[in-house]
């Protein structure tokens, strides 16, 4: 039982110690501060190039929130020298794809396009790191389309709406607080000057990271990124956020009605993200919970007990500030939220007093390290996660976070279960459709 | 790892996915699809029991994809056991001849691999990724699913009760309902206007004798396509597909046509109300199969009418006027019929506006050629973008299994890049002025119309 547990670790240690992110990528920091990584992969004739800047929600202020957001959208709106929608249309003429999402904590952009066509991506992005045009009259109209973006992710979506609701209750010092999109009447009250000095402060190149994975040559590659990201100046150092979320000290609670067909259950606890070890440790526990039809929340739940449509948690590994680990539930019908928060409770409860098996917590590691080697297969993947890694400290922590996930313990599981899942530290939520 | 909290800057489709059903994203990729070079996609060839079996090597990375895909889909539902297929596909890996439900979740996540089946239109797939190393176990695990399923009595009713929760969840997402609705009125009197989960009452009506009658009758190894891609060579997909699959036998019956879907008499209009803040707007009709030639000109019409952000739509409705998040249009080619769609969500008291701007630039698209510019834009994104949208193993056997049960030949990638190449403005316009008038459209409208 014990060598049947063993041997896939031992096998697949192997199979990815010859994928070591550290040993290919080409790394540099420009003399603005621009960070660079490239990686070769010359499989298929294109690239991803992403650019990734340091801010987010995290960044606002009360009475601004969103405005990470909306700048995300007004990057599109053109520079003087490609007018309002030529990005989009550069890129699509010219086979590639683009988008951009904004979170917490970063706001990215990525354009995934024919290798032969780089140059145009990296005159693009430099273009718009420094000289977005920022209308008024393009603001104006965005504005409107936020806030139908608000609406379909937040108004008219009960899990939308609920998370929100949660997250605000959970912080009260901090900017995690409030939603990505932001507030409704912030969306609207936003002025363009308030935008522009939000992109002058935080859209500096040694506020950025540009990461690029695909078909080209790396030393070229790095020039070309050199001549033309390296002639925008070095911009101030962005203010740093100061705020701490103090300990919670007792158990909140919100409970929303909301026109919805089933309830939902959400429960969210303060947990220290990738500084702390333990982080590692609530990432396997995590999986264990949640990872797989063979998870603890699948198979009692809504396997065996018919008790849950869907069960689920979520760590923030990778999120810059201590932020929350998630459970939810969406009962079955004749199912109340309560018993479902009496049972996502338990299954907390049990993981302080009971170690994980041998078999759960092999499963758990095999799935994180497999989940590595499926994010290899896309340049687009690839160059996330060499991003993702970078943003929380360095791009080569990809490879010491496996060595870290094979090292947990089940008593590991147990000690942070009992440190960080204290009932007095959770927050919840409980969305009830309106009859 | 925490990641899910993220806006895009854009959103597409999203008519189809609060059910958790495959919704045809692999048949959709085949609608923008044109190769980069003429090194051929895939080894195809045909077993002796009938079994088509498609390989391509990827050798870089040491993962595996696999699809099994049968011709099963809820097409081929009874009128009165809508949501069989659906039901089929969902209780296909809840146990085999071996194996029960659990026992093969835990056998293949314990390698962190997964193995799915599920059900569309058109068929069921069963679909596993695992890494190199676990490839054997990933095969029997697929073959175990696909030729020994025992559809305990027990997980037949656990999932109807699922499926019946999931169908009512689904009534609170708009695109959802509006994709239900207008599915309906589109394909009035074919199965495809059937939703493919079926109701909640069709459902619970479906018995565990309906779900092994409809497998028995449907799984053949002449009607099943195997694709094998990644870290594995075409003699090594070979010997262990035959070991598995080789000894299949196929039965004798002929199995019943099924006939191609005709436009409904006449353009309907539908309304749902919901207490929500926001409207959804969804405008539907029959188009044309990807074996038509005019299926070129329609899907470049597409892409300059609300393909991509610098299409028609897009930039009228949202950039310039600020009335929609998400608007766009696409083209859903399937075995016997294909839909042509626009959507768009705004706020309630602009419907009429954003109805009047869809309906404007549809009799557009038809009165007048597009732009020099358009036309370029449209069709070098169509063509450029094809290695994009094959860029994993799993896409890659989507893309495959696909082409194959369309009898579209695996030169359809580069066929699909010479057409398009092809295709005229006064082409687009002679399409667009075939299928694009906006009478002949359908609407759906879901919001709060009170």
């Amino acid at each position: 039982m014990r060598i049947a547990i063993l041997l896939p670790l031992i096998v697949s240690l192997l199979a990815s110690s010859s994928a070591r992110a550290a040993d290919r990528v080409v790394a540099a920091t420009l003399d603005n501060g621009l960070r660079v990584l490239l990686l070769e992969d010359q499989r298929s004739p294109i690239v991803s190039f992403q650019v990734w800047y340091r801010v987010g929600s995290r960044n606002e202020q009360r009475g601004s929130t969103g405005i990470a957001h909306f700048l995300e959208h007004m990057m599109f709106k053109g520079t003087p020298s490609h007018g309002p929608k030529q990005f989009a249309r550069l890129v699509e003429e010219n086979g590639g794809q683009d988008n951009a999402f904004t979170s917490q904590d970063v706001t990215s952009y990525y354009v995934d396009i024919a290798a032969d066509k780089l140059d145009l991506v990296i005159d693009l992005e430099a273009d718009r790191m420094q000289n977005l045009l920022l209308d008024p009259k393009e603001i104006a109209s965005e504005r409107e389309v936020v806030i139908e973006e608000r609406r379909t992710r937040t108004e008219d979506d009960p899990s939308g709406f609920l998370g929100e609701e949660v997250s605000s209750i959970a912080f009260k010092a901090h900017a995690y607080g409030a939603p990505i999109i932001g507030w409704m009447d912030d969306i609207k009250r936003v002025t363009p000057e308030e935008i522009r000095a939000f992109y002058k402060t935080y859209y500096v190149p040694n506020n950025a990271v540009v990461v690029a994975v695909g078909a080209f040559r790396a030393a070229d590659t790095l020039e070309k990124i050199k001549k033309r990201f390296g002639r925008i100046p070095r911009g101030k150092v962005p203010p740093p956020m100061l705020a701490v979320e103090p300990a919670q000290n007792g158990e909140r609670r919100v409970v929303v009605r909301k026109q919805a067909e089933l309830p939902i259950v959400y429960m969210a606890w303060h947990v220290p993200n990738h500084r702390s070890d333990d982080a590692v440790a609530l990432e396997v526990l995590s999986t264990i919970l949640s990872g797989g039809r063979a998870s603890r929340l699948y198979r009692d739940l809504v396997y065996q007990r018919q008790l849950a449509l869907e069960a689920g948690g979520d760590n923030a590994y990778f999120s810059i500030d201590p932020n929350l680990f998630w459970f939810w539930a969406t009962p079955m019908p004749g199912q109340t939220p309560e018993k479902l928060e009496t049972e996502l409770s338990a299954h907390m409860e049990r993981l302080k007093t009971e170690p994980v098996t041998d078999e759960e917590l092999a499963r758990a590691k095999n799935q994180l390290e497999a989940a590595f080697v499926y994010q290899e297969d896309s340049v687009h993947q690839r160059a996330s996660l060499l991003a993702r890694f970078e943003l929380i400290g360095a791009f080569a922590l990809k490879d010491s976070f496996l060595a870290k996930v094979r090292a947990i313990t089940a008593a590991d599981l147990t000690r942070v279960a009992r440190t960080w899942f204290a009932p007095e530290r959770k927050s919840v939520g409980v969305l009830l459709p309106k009859s | 790892m925490g990641t899910r909290v993220e806006l895009r800057a854009r959103r597409r489709g999203g008519a189809c996915r609060a059910l958790g059903l495959a919704c045809g994203a692999a048949l959709a990729s085949v609608t923008a699809c044109g190769s980069a070079d003429a090194a051929p996609l895939a080894h195809r060839e045909v077993l002796p029991n009938g079994i088509v079996l498609l390989v391509a090597e990827r050798p870089a990375v040491p993962i595996v994809a696999v699809r099994v895909l049968t011709r099963a889909g809820a097409v081929y539902d009874p009128a009165d056991r809508a949501g069989l297929a659906n039901l089929t596909g969902a209780v296909l890996t809840r146990g085999t001849a071996k194996r029960t439900g659990p026992e093969l979740d835990s056998a293949i996540e314990f390698v962190g691999g997964s193995v799915e089946a599920g059900a569309n239109r058109d068929s069921i797939t069963v679909s596993m990724t695992a890494q190199k190393k676990d490839l054997a176990l990933g095969l029997d695990l697929v073959s175990e699913v696909v030729l020994t399923p025992t559809f305990p009595e027990a997980e037949v009713a656990r999932k109807v009760s699922e499926i019946q929760a999931a169908i009512k969840r689904s009534e609170e997402d708009p695109g959802t309902v509006a994709a239900r609705a207008l599915s309906r009125l589109v394909f009035d009197g074919h199965a495809y206007g059937r939703p493919v989960e079926g109701t909640r009452e069709s459902v619970g009506r479906l018995t565990r004798d309906d779900v092994v009658k409809f497998y028995r009758e449907r799984s053949r190894p002449g009607t099943t396509v195997v694709a094998v891609v990644g870290a594995v060579t075409v003699d090594e997909a070979r010997r262990e597909i035959m070991a598995r699959f080789g000894s299949w036998s196929r039965p004798a019956d002929p199995l019943a046509a099924v006939p191609a879907a005709t436009a409904p008499a006449a353009a309907r209009e539908e309304t749902v109300t919901r207490e929500l803040t926001q409207t959804t707007i969804m405008f539907g009709r029959q188009a044309i199969l990807q074996t038509d030639p005019d299926y070129f000109p329609m899907a470049v019409a597409s892409y300059v009418l609300g393909g991509g952000s610098a299409s028609r739509l897009y930039t009228r409705v949202r950039e310039e006027s600020g009335l929609a998040y998400s608007v766009y249009s696409w083209v859903a080619p399937w075995r016997y019929g294909a839909s042509f769609a626009v959507s768009a969500q705004t706020r309630t008291a602009e419907v009429p506006r954003v109805v009047t701007m869809i309906r404007e630039e549809l009799a557009r698209m038809g009165r007048e050629p597009v732009a020099e510019r358009e036309l370029t834009l449209a069709k070098q994104y169509l063509i450029g973008s094809f290695p994009l949208r094959l860029d994993t193993s799993g896409k890659v056997a989507d893309f495959l299994v696909a082409v194959e049960d369309r009898g579209l030949g695996l030169d359809y990638a580069d066929r699909y890049k010479e057409r398009i190449g092809r295709v005229t403005a006064a082409d687009v316009q002679r399409v667009a002025a075939k299928y694009l008038t906006p009478a002949a459209f359908s609407l759906v409208i879901v919001g709060d119309t009170k």
